[in-house]
């Protein structure tokens, strides 16, 4: 690991799925989709080992982040993003998320807002 | 790939000022600045200035005004707000305090509830009538430099440098160029809100009836208790002309300590009694998320530094208490704009000429506000039971008090004294109290 990193003390919990999808809710948000992720993670094995909880997974706005029991790491679906930027403001306590923008002209497109 | 440009002039050239972000705080600088005859530029990643903002929805007239004057007249608002409540929540009870002006439905108005999407591209517009140029579906990815000033930005355009003398940084919450210019060292997760937004469709003659309001006026509620599930935070149901806006903003460190959920929040917030009968049978539209920077004062950048300003959401110019942003926004555009101009008067724009920003702004209402409230949001995040204990009390209070039974009066004082004290212990109310007093007086 680049660099050592300690479970946080309320990370005293196991993983448990969202109770709520937003899957319909999205479905009403315009997106442009860029064809390369802007969203990454930085570290998998923080993901993997220290962080119990997968915060992302809760909370992400847009449940862009999903937890694969399989594969031990979360997959990012980046075409979903509301590009709030909770994932690097401390969504990710171990701020283990790299968060850009998408490319000029791609990505959300709110109609209301 | 190339795409188009927003405007006619090309992406490379050399302007006097290069504005980041399409939102109020930089399309306010815009107008000013193409008033005073500048050559500015906005740069907006979106697709059209507003396509990627979001806000609950209140704009106060008097500010906006300054901006672009009777803009109710030619833009795209929705309601002009003529009453505000705030309801204290818990369980199935709501508490509830309004204040309503027929005064505020008329000229000169005090808020209206816009779409920024809408507003914001309208804005735009005026920007670009007064000479600015608005160039969209850019992202700047980096600042040119010059020696140690601010010189221009990096697009992520081909050939996409854009020289300036100035850049003004207006990107919004998320502070990616402010970090790049060194004014500030990554946003502080204690400071920031996350907003979840539904609009919901509802007739027009349902909102008026249902929000009981007069034709075409609009309502704004706040809502705070235990919908927030403890986390420092609020609810707030706006009414649009044939839409609601329904949303719950909450402290991101405090819900991401929890491993809580804002749409988990909203859901919740929506099924709460006297919510879910406002918004019955109304179908969603759109769902938003954003970040407010709510550190206030005490979350600022540097504001300035040698060829290159900050303002609006980018400097944490948020007053949470009185859910303001957008109007310190444009107010904190247009002083950077005068800013610039009398920098151009100089000939100069290093940090000496620059700091009469900092000068402007300790005068004007957005310094004073903010250093008012500075204290407010650190206590709320350290007391965390004026979110989830004290409405509580407080609504079991009242219900034992409204509740007629075989109880006399004099035996309900003691027992809603009783009941109060069991909660929480007088000393400690005492000191509550009294620091929150402190916070904002």
């Amino acid at each position: 690991m680049s660099e050592e990193k300690k479970r946080l003390p309320y990370d005293d919990r196991p993983w448990t799925p969202p109770e709520h999808n937003v899957t319909a809710q999205l479905g009403l948000v315009k997106f442009k989709p860029d064809g390369t992720s802007h969203l990454s993670i930085k570290d998998k094995q923080v993901c993997g080992e220290i962080c119990r909880r997968k915060f992302c997974t809760h909370t992400c706005p847009a449940q862009v982040y999903r937890w694969e029991e399989e594969e031990q790491s979360i997959s990012i679906a980046f075409e979903g993003c509301l590009e709030c930027g909770t994932c690097r403001g401390g969504g990710c306590p171990y701020d283990n998320i790299e968060m850009r923008y998408p490319r000029g002209g791609f990505g959300v497109q709110y109609r209301l807002g | 790939m190339t795409l188009p440009l927003g405007d006619r002039q090309p992406a490379k050239g050399r302007f006097d000022a290069i504005v980041v972000g399409g939102g109020p705080a930089g399309l306010s600088a815009a107008c000013t600045l193409a008033d005073g005859g500048s050559r500015v530029c906005v740069i907006e990643r979106g697709d059209w200035p507003g396509s990627k903002n979001m806000m609950g929805g209140l704009i106060f007239a008097q500010p906006t005004s300054k901006v672009v004057p009777e803009f109710w007249k030619r833009g795209p608002v929705e309601r002009p707000v003529t009453r505000r409540e705030l309801w204290i929540t818990t369980g199935d009870a709501a508490f509830k305090g309004a204040y309503e002006s027929t005064d505020f439905g008329v000229e000169p108005y005090n808020a209206f509830t816009v779409f920024r999407s809408r507003f914001d591209k309208w804005l735009a517009g005026e920007a670009r009538a007064k000479g600015a140029v608005i160039l969209t579906e850019t992202l700047v990815e980096d600042l040119l430099w010059d020696g140690e000033r601010v010189a221009g930005v990096r697009t992520g355009r081909s050939e996409g440098d854009l020289e300036a003398d100035v850049v003004i940084i207006a990107e919004g919450a998320n502070s990616f160029l402010t970090e790049k210019a060194g004014l500030c060292q990554g946003a502080e997760s204690g400071s920031l809100a996350l907003a979840v937004k539904e609009v919901l469709a509802l007739p027009k003659e349902k909102i008026e009836d249902r929000f009981s309001l007069e034709d075409g006026a609009g309502a704004a509620y706040e809502i705070i208790g235990e919908i927030t599930d403890g986390i420092p935070g609020t609810g707030f149901i706006y009414t649009n002309k044939d839409t609601v806006s329904i949303g719950v903003g909450v402290i991101l460190k405090d819900m991401v300590n929890r491993a809580g959920a804002a749409y988990n929040l909203l859901e919740r917030f929506k099924a709460q009694p006297q919510v879910r009968r406002l918004i019955a049978g109304a179908s969603p539209r759109e769902y938003t998320a954003h970040l407010i920077p709510e550190g206030g004062y005490r979350g600022m950048p540097r504001l300035y530094g040698d060829g290159v300003l900050v303002a609006g959401d980018a400097a944490s110019m948020v007053n949470a208490v009185f859910t303001e942003g957008a109007n310190l926004a444009l107010l904190s555009g247009r002083i950077a704009a005068q800013t610039v101009l009398r920098a151009s008067e100089f000939g100069t724009f290093g940090c000496e000429t620059l700091s009469y920003y900092g000068g402007l702004l300790e005068d004007s209402l957005i310094m004073k506000d903010l250093k008012q409230y500075k204290n407010v949001m650190p206590l709320l995040s350290s007391h965390l039971h004026f979110f989830g204990l004290y409405p509580e009390i407080a609504s079991a209070a009242v219900k034992e008090f409204l509740t007629v039974d075989s109880l006399s009066k004099a035996d309900k004082h003691k027992l809603i004294m009783k009941l109060v004290r069991s909660q929480r212990p007088s000393r400690k109310m005492i000191k509550d109290l009294y620091e929150a007093w402190r916070a904002i007086s």
